[in-house]
């Protein structure tokens, strides 16, 4: 038997205080690589704020992170999202006055056009790597069922549509490990049934997902391992299925 | 055409090339990277102070009419490039104020802040750069030349100042990096979410921005001959922001338009207007108040002003 893959992502008693409000208090779970870990709890439970410490977002109070065998506690949003830790807002941030298209173009890595010799060079430097990306969004975009959406604004968006252009742009980059935060919330059915689809391809390509998410269903059908958080803390960890019937995880449900 | 009109001419080319200059770059740090630099006219007042210092020589030459720091004879090429290296230091400092994590609108107001202090120090301390009475004599380039001949050569400096800033621009505010600082607009930390380094690119902006700023300040300079604190209040930065938000936030032609209007038909055209003795002055306090309402005006009606900004189109189809 070969030794165990190294989990994509090891947090170490990682805690978030705001003033004496422990919002994240001492919490500890690790992502496998290629897997979808499901981040559940009751509103308040401090999972968005957990996910914005891990992301980058806000600096914890104490505690470690481990991104692929490095640590990167502490380390700014951008440098993170370079290395491949992408993350998504709980309410979608779109770029309102970029075309959706557009909103996944800013996304793609390593654009030459922003370099001092792409700006210098203008469009014969950056031209073809651009048509490239170009493909790249729309063909991301037909999967997405958002064809024909290209060249819409992002202000004009629907919320489904925000989200889904979220989540498009966060995988533009190439990611190793996203953190969704409810990427569920506000899709219809349909869309939110083909999303799940598409996580299960993209872990099935390689990709290792967090997730956060209130729809208990999909985190069973998707999630291969749940984490459960209540007041600031991991109460239970474990496979859906099972967590089901666990008291403490039925009670901080039922008592908030 | 006579002489004086020949004369108003050359003025009028000259201050709306150096003002697109000036608006150009306030569109750049504003319109397209949405930082709310209020103290844009301190980029322009270090190119022209930088300008000025290069070329006056010695302060002592001027026994005591003039005190100021520095003071070199360089010629006019150079001057110009280091007052706009001037507009490039001055820009950067001021962005680094920016950098904090403050909600824009208090950015804004810091910066508005620094603009009111750089004129409160440059008015107070006369031996910087001679105080409230400010620097004259300045020289310009041909000065030893004809008067005639002169002027038509600086508007064709100014011209190709113009039309190589422009150049410059697109180059900035177009493609990926244009892209990618409108983004940087929309949402900061989405754009942080997608790798985007926001420091660097906000001081990148302040940098090129302050590089405009710096280089309508000394061309400027070069040419009116003399520049002092009352040059450059902070009210002249929202000058150049009515310009920018009735041209078209994020529009390089559509400011390019704006500045043609606010700063030279309506401006210069309030100059037409009759003399009234019994209120000196009220020329120009209407100009601010024009400014102003049509500020709102727009904000309330037409807030992408004349010329919106559009973004480039793909089509609905797969290739």
């Amino acid at each position: 038997m070969s030794a165990q893959a190294q989990p994509i992502l090891e947090v170490q008693n990682l805690a978030k205080h705001f003033g004496g409000v422990h919002a994240v208090d001492g919490v500890s779970f690790t992502v496998g690589r290629g897997s979808i870990t499901g981040l559940i709890g009751p509103n308040g439970a401090g999972k968005s704020t957990a996910l914005n410490v891990i992301g980058g977002y806000l600096p914890p109070s104490s505690g470690t992170v481990r991104f692929d065998g490095v640590d990167v506690t502490g380390k700014p949003m951008h440098a993170l999202a370079r290395a491949g830790l992408v993350r998504t807002f709980q309410l979608a941030r779109v770029f309102g006055n970029l075309t959706a298209l557009e909103n996944l173009l800013v996304a793609a890595p390593r654009q030459r056009g922003e370099t001092a010799r792409g700006v210098l060079g203008g469009r014969a430097y950056w031209g073809s790597q651009e048509k490239e990306f170009v493909a790249e969004a729309k063909q991301l975009m037909k999967g997405f069922g958002m064809e024909g959406k290209e060249d819409e604004y992002g202000r004009n968006l629907s919320g489904g549509q925000k989200r889904a252009v979220e989540t498009m742009r966060a995988l533009m980059m190439k990611p190793k490990l996203l953190l969704l935060d409810e990427p569920m919330a506000g899709l219809s059915p349909s869309l939110s049934h083909q999303l799940e689809e598409m996580f299960l391809k993209l872990r099935d390509e390689g990709l290792s997902l967090l997730l956060v998410e209130h729809e208990l269903d999909t985190i069973e059908r998707v999630c291969s391992k749940v984490v459960v958080m209540a007041q600031g803390k991991v109460i239970s960890e474990g496979e859906m299925a099972e967590l089901r019937t666990r008291k403490n995880v039925q009670d901080a449900y039922v008592i908030g | 055409m006579t002489t004086g009109q020949e004369f108003y001419l050359v003025v009028l080319l000259v201050y709306l090339g150096t003002n697109l200059l000036a608006a150009w770059g306030l569109n750049l740090e504003f319109g397209v990277a949405g930082i709310a630099n209020l103290a844009y006219i301190v980029t322009i007042a270090a190119g022209a102070y930088t300008y000025a210092v290069c070329t006056l020589g010695p302060s002592s030459n001027h026994s005591g009419f003039q005190q100021y720091i520095g003071g070199y004879t360089l010629p006019f090429p150079v001057a110009v490039g280091a007052g706009a290296l001037g507009g490039v230091v001055a820009g950067v400092l001021i962005g680094i104020t920016g950098l904090k994590r403050l909600r824009p609108d208090y950015q804004a107001v810091v910066m508005l802040v620094i603009s009111l202090m750089a004129v409160t120090v440059v008015s107070a301390d006369q031996g910087l750069l001679n105080g409230n009475s400010g620097l004259a004599l300045i020289p310009g380039p041909f000065s030893d030349q004809d008067p005639e001949v002169f002027r038509w050569a600086y508007v064709g400096i100014v011209a190709l100042a113009c039309v190589a800033g422009f150049f410059v621009l697109r180059r900035f505010t177009t493609g990926p990096i244009g892209r990618t600082l409108r983004a940087m607009r929309d949402d900061e930390y989405a754009a942080a979410a997608v790798g985007k380094d926001i420091v660097l690119l906000r001081l990148m902006v302040q940098a090129v921005g302050g590089a405009f700023g710096g280089l309508s300040g000394a061309l400027l300079v070069a040419f009116i001959g003399g520049w002092n604190p009352g040059a450059w209040a902070y009210v002249e930065t929202l000058a150049l922001l009515t310009a920018v938000i009735v041209g078209g936030v994020g529009n390089d032609r559509g400011v390019t338009v704006g500045t043609f209007v606010i700063a030279t038909l309506l401006l210069q055209g309030l100059q037409f207007l009759p003399e009234i003795t019994a209120r000196e002055g009220l020329k120009q306090d209407l100009g601010w108040i024009l400014l102003g309402t049509l500020t709102i005006a727009f904000i309330w009606l037409r807030p992408q002003g004349i010329f919106p900004e559009r973004r480039p189109k793909y089509g609905g189809q797969s290739p």
